[in-house]
């Protein structure tokens, strides 16, 4: 009984490494055309993504035409990610704190509603959010995918700045306030220290999920702007090339630093 | 500062942001979804209820025609959705409770195992489907060399395909709620149990699986509803067998540019979502009532 | 021949720093048919391993356990014919009260209708009749205590075990709980072992007592001797406040201070005194009161020997002419009081 389920559980283990262990080892296999009959070590699609010539068989197989877009892709997608993450950290802090600490009427209300944004499947709001800019004649542009990733990644932060609040005693804040502090000093002197974990979460949260949306953006990205996310949607549906596999490494490796780090971050809180 | 004025000043940006932003356009798929279709894509303003008829088979015949496809295509999304949710929560149960008592570093690795995905890429995580489900991928290679199968296996562009594609995105989804009901399950209930002379099968359907009955819907309700949804995953593994609600909406929008028909789709998408909200919601206050 | 009889029992626990602890270390205890026992020690002493070796949570490494001549380590914990009443009650939130009480007998597969008149005289045994449509969330600290009691019962055991169950309570509850449960046991006929830390508990319920300390047992013992005829330091300290002397064979402190003793066991030995063995004298032990603690009618005092040593704890009836701090006084005692340990 026990030992089943530890196979039970092993093999779950399995099912999901096993599909990022086939992209990681096939990004080294030198066959260009069938890339999944292995053909020896090459790191020849690494140096494809950094511009390099490769000088490869001539074959129906075509690589990335220009590294520039791939680069460009990139940078959007951290461009659009720092702006997100950092609009939707202060105002999905700011909106915790209220609903936290403040009484007002609607507040359930408006507790319930916030976990709307994140429950609502993205492909509803990507095209709400296609037909609103277009019907108000905004240009699709950076600045629509930023306003778009942060519709529901505000309700994320909320969300984790909130449990976090929840477990925080509010004597110190009376006690804050006892001892003279305004709202606004005890604010920033004792609240969003003690939340400061919680924040950090949120926002790291906001930065990948925002790193890695595909639906909302390849409605609102607009044709000039494209972000990594989309440009790998795109690539895969033109036919799957042997370069998509080193970009999906490199990818899978950020993924493995962000979320180390944030359990660094999450561990070297706890001892002091 | 006064405490309300600072209480309006936390409040008001964001509230503002998500009213215009997120109700906005909302508002505006219900509005759309009852306007007329413009000839060149676009819209004419005026009331128009056939982009339903062309779903629920009320359509004049003439302009649009109602087409029992899409009430299919829609029934099989809720179908793929909720056989996704049983083979989560199948997958995950026996692994949440093997986790749950594993010592505490072992724990924490395993969790963090767990959610790693979730931090990587989606689509990149799909493409290693395709490479794996291809007619001469991976899982074709292994078992046509251990001679199992004689001729490729077709399981890409297949409704399989489909379900073990979300099945695959979802399962840290249905992990995590069902983990930490399990985590939180006193030990002593179970003992409790068996003190009171419940063998180990009367124990689990008697103690432990309605004691972690939250975690379980929590876990079917966030898995649920972004597989209803679904649009990336039929894309990619789906082809034109597997495909759900969301490439409909997708191909009203970027490919037949009739809005309207899209904003319906979406309309219906939205109020599945809404319906499972509430009744999870009822459901969460009934047990907190009890 | 006694109901419950253990064994030799041990138990190895690896420590997390990878050490080993003895939970259990070689303990025999027999328990009768109608007996209040008690597992009395600090936390840590191996009674709630014991308790849950014989509920069957917990393994033995060696030893043997068994109820009526059957061995009960060869069954499951659900085929063991005793139930427990647990520390944090564990009762099932998602059922209601009667649902709860009946449980041991849904689960033998007992018709509801026979269940009914069972939970509901199980409820009226400990004063809960008519809650049980209630449910669990519903109850109070004390009320909840009664459920786990009535759902322990229900199916009749031999053997009922009881782990810290009045922890959670106040003071006046538990102490109220106390006697109700020594009433239940007498009315029931059956045995009760209850663990427990707290010595005031362990007097007031118990037939026996067992101190138990290491993963050993140091005494066993009606609450009447285990109080006045402690055998060890261990027991003498743990169990009420007591005096310590080491006396030789004189019966001599090394500060000087004399006891009778007619027939001394050793060179050097130990002696102890209650403070209530104590009472202001004329003459006696010469010392100085260096702090009164107010307790209502008794006083609490603390006397510092003229010759020196360790402070004497005394206990003293409250009057008007009670000693006050900085007071010389002269401390007697009956010369049958002085108790001799063992070790």
């Amino acid at each position: 009984m026990r030992s089943l389920l530890t196979l039970w559980s092993l093999a779950f283990f399995a099912f999901i490494y096993a599909p990022l262990a086939v992209i990681v080892a096939y990004s080294f296999n030198a066959n260009p055309v069938n890339m999944m009959i292995w053909d020896g070590f090459t790191l020849d699609w690494y140096r494809g993504l950094f511009g390099a010539a490769v000088e490869r068989p001539a074959s129906d197989a075509l690589y990335i035409e220009n590294t520039d877009q791939l680069l460009a892709a990139l940078r959007t997608s951290l461009t659009v990610a720092f702006f997100t993450t950092t609009i939707a950290t202060v105002l999905g802090t700011s909106l915790a704190i209220a609903l936290g600490r403040g009484r007002f009427v609607g507040q359930k209300a408006l507790g319930g509603f916030l976990l709307l944004p994140m429950m609502m499947p993205d492909i509803v709001l990507g095209i709400g959010l296609l037909i609103f800019f277009l019907t108000l004649g905004m240009q699709l542009s950076l600045l629509t995918i930023i306003i778009g990733h942060c519709t529901f990644l505000i309700s994320y932060v909320f969300v984790i700045v909130q449990a976090r609040l929840a477990g925080l005693d509010p004597a110190l804040e009376e006690a804050s306030a006892d001892l003279g502090a305004s709202p606004f000093v005890t604010l920033r002197k004792v609240l969003i220290p003690q939340l400061a974990p919680g924040i950090l979460g949120g926002a790291l949260l906001a930065f990948v999920i925002s790193m890695d949306d595909l639906v909302i953006t390849y409605f609102i990205a607009g044709t000039d702007n494209t972000t990594l996310p989309v440009f790998i949607f795109g690539m895969i549906r033109r036919g799957v090339k042997p370069e998509i596999n080193a970009i999906a490494t490199l990818i899978i490796l950020s993924s493995v630093v962000i979320a180390g780090l944030g359990l660094w971050l999450r561990a070297r809180k706890t001892p002091a | 500062m006064r405490q309300s004025t600072f209480l309006a000043a936390l409040l008001a940006p964001a509230t503002l942001f998500l009213g215009v932003f997120f109700l906005g356009p909302l508002l505006i798929i219900a509005v759309f979804s009852l306007l007329t279709p413009g000839l060149y894509g676009g819209v004419e303003w005026s009331f128009y209820h056939q982009n339903y008829g062309r779903i629920f088979g009320w359509a004049d015949g003439i302009m649009e025609i109602y087409e029992p496809v899409y009430l299919q295509i829609l029934l099989r999304s809720l179908g793929f959705a909720a056989l996704t949710v049983g083979l989560c929560l199948v997958i995950c149960y026996p692994v949440a409770f093997w986790v749950a008592r594993l010592p505490p570093r072992a724990r924490l690795f395993c969790l963090f195992l767990v959610t790693l995905p979730f931090f990587s890429s989606l689509i990149v995580r799909l493409y290693a489907w395709l490479l794996i489900l291809k007619p001469s991928g991976l899982l074709n290679q292994t078992l046509l060399a251990t001679g199992l199968i004689q001729t490729p296996l077709e399981i890409l562009y297949t409704q399989s395909a489909v379900v073990l594609g979300l099945v695959y995105v979802m399962v840290p989804f249905m992990f995590l709620p069902l983990y930490s009901a399990i985590d939180n399950l006193d030990r002593s209930m179970v003992e409790a149990s068996m003190d009171l002379g419940a063998n180990r099968v009367q124990t689990f359907t008697k103690v432990v699986l309605p004691q972690t009955l939250p975690g379980i819907i929590g876990g079917a309700v966030i898995v649920f509803i972004p597989s209803v949804g679904n649009f990336i995953v039929p894309d990619v593994l789906g082809g034109a067998k597997g495909l759900m609600v969301g490439n409909l909406v997708e191909q009203q929008f970027l490919s037949a540019r009739n809005w309207p028909f899209g904003a319906a789709l979406a309309m219906i998408v939205m109020g599945v979502v809404l319906a499972t909200l509430l009744y999870a919601s009822a459901r969460a206050r009934s047990a907190a009532h009890a | 021949m006694s109901l419950l009889s253990v064994r030799g029992a041990r138990r190895v626990f690896q420590t997390p720093e990878g050490g080993r602890l003895a939970a259990l270390d070689g303990v025999d205890l027999q328990v009768g048919a109608e007996e209040f026992v008690t597992l009395l020690g600090p936390s840590g002493c191996g009674k709630t391993t014991l308790l849950r070796a014989i509920s069957g949570f917990e393994a033995l490494d060696e030893g043997t356990i068994h109820l009526q001549g059957a061995d009960l380590l060869r069954l499951a914990p659900y085929r063991r014919p005793v139930n427990t009443v647990f520390q944090s009650y564990a009762l099932f939130g998602h059922m209601s009260v009667a649902r709860n009480v009946g449980y041991a007998l849904e689960v033998r597969g007992m018709g509801r209708a026979a269940r009914q008149a069972r939970v509901d005289e199980a409820l009226e045994k400990v004063g809960l009749s008519g809650l049980g449509a209630r449910a669990i969330g519903q109850l109070s600290g004390g009320q909840r205590q009664r459920v786990a009691l009535a759902r322990a019962i229900v199916a009749e055991p031999r053997l009922l075990l009881l782990d810290e169950p009045l922890s959670a309570l106040d003071r006046n509850l538990r102490q109220q709980m106390q006697l109700e449960l020594k009433a239940l046991q007498a009315r029931l006929g059956i045995a009760f072992v209850f663990v427990t830390h707290d010595q005031e508990e362990a007097l007031t319920m118990s037939d026996r007592v067992v101190v138990m300390r290491k993963g050993r047992i140091e005494q066993i013992g009606p609450p009447r001797e285990i109080y006045r005829k402690p055998r060890t330091r261990f027991v003498a300290e743990f169990i009420g406040e007591t005096n310590l002397f080491d006396l030789d064979a004189q019966g001599r402190t090394p500060e000087g201070l004399i006891f009778a003793v007619p027939n001394p066991p050793a060179a050097r030995f130990t002696a102890c005194l209650r403070p209530s063995d104590f009472h202001l004298a004329e003459q006696g032990i010469a010392g100085v009161v260096t702090k009164v603690v107010y307790l209502g009618a008794d006083l609490h005092l603390y006397v510092q020997p003229k010759v020196g040593g360790p402070e004497l704890r005394v206990t003293a009836r409250d009057h008007a002419a009670a000693p006050v701090v900085g007071a010389e006084v002269h401390l007697g005692h009956d010369p049958e009081a002085l108790h001799l340990l063992e070790a």
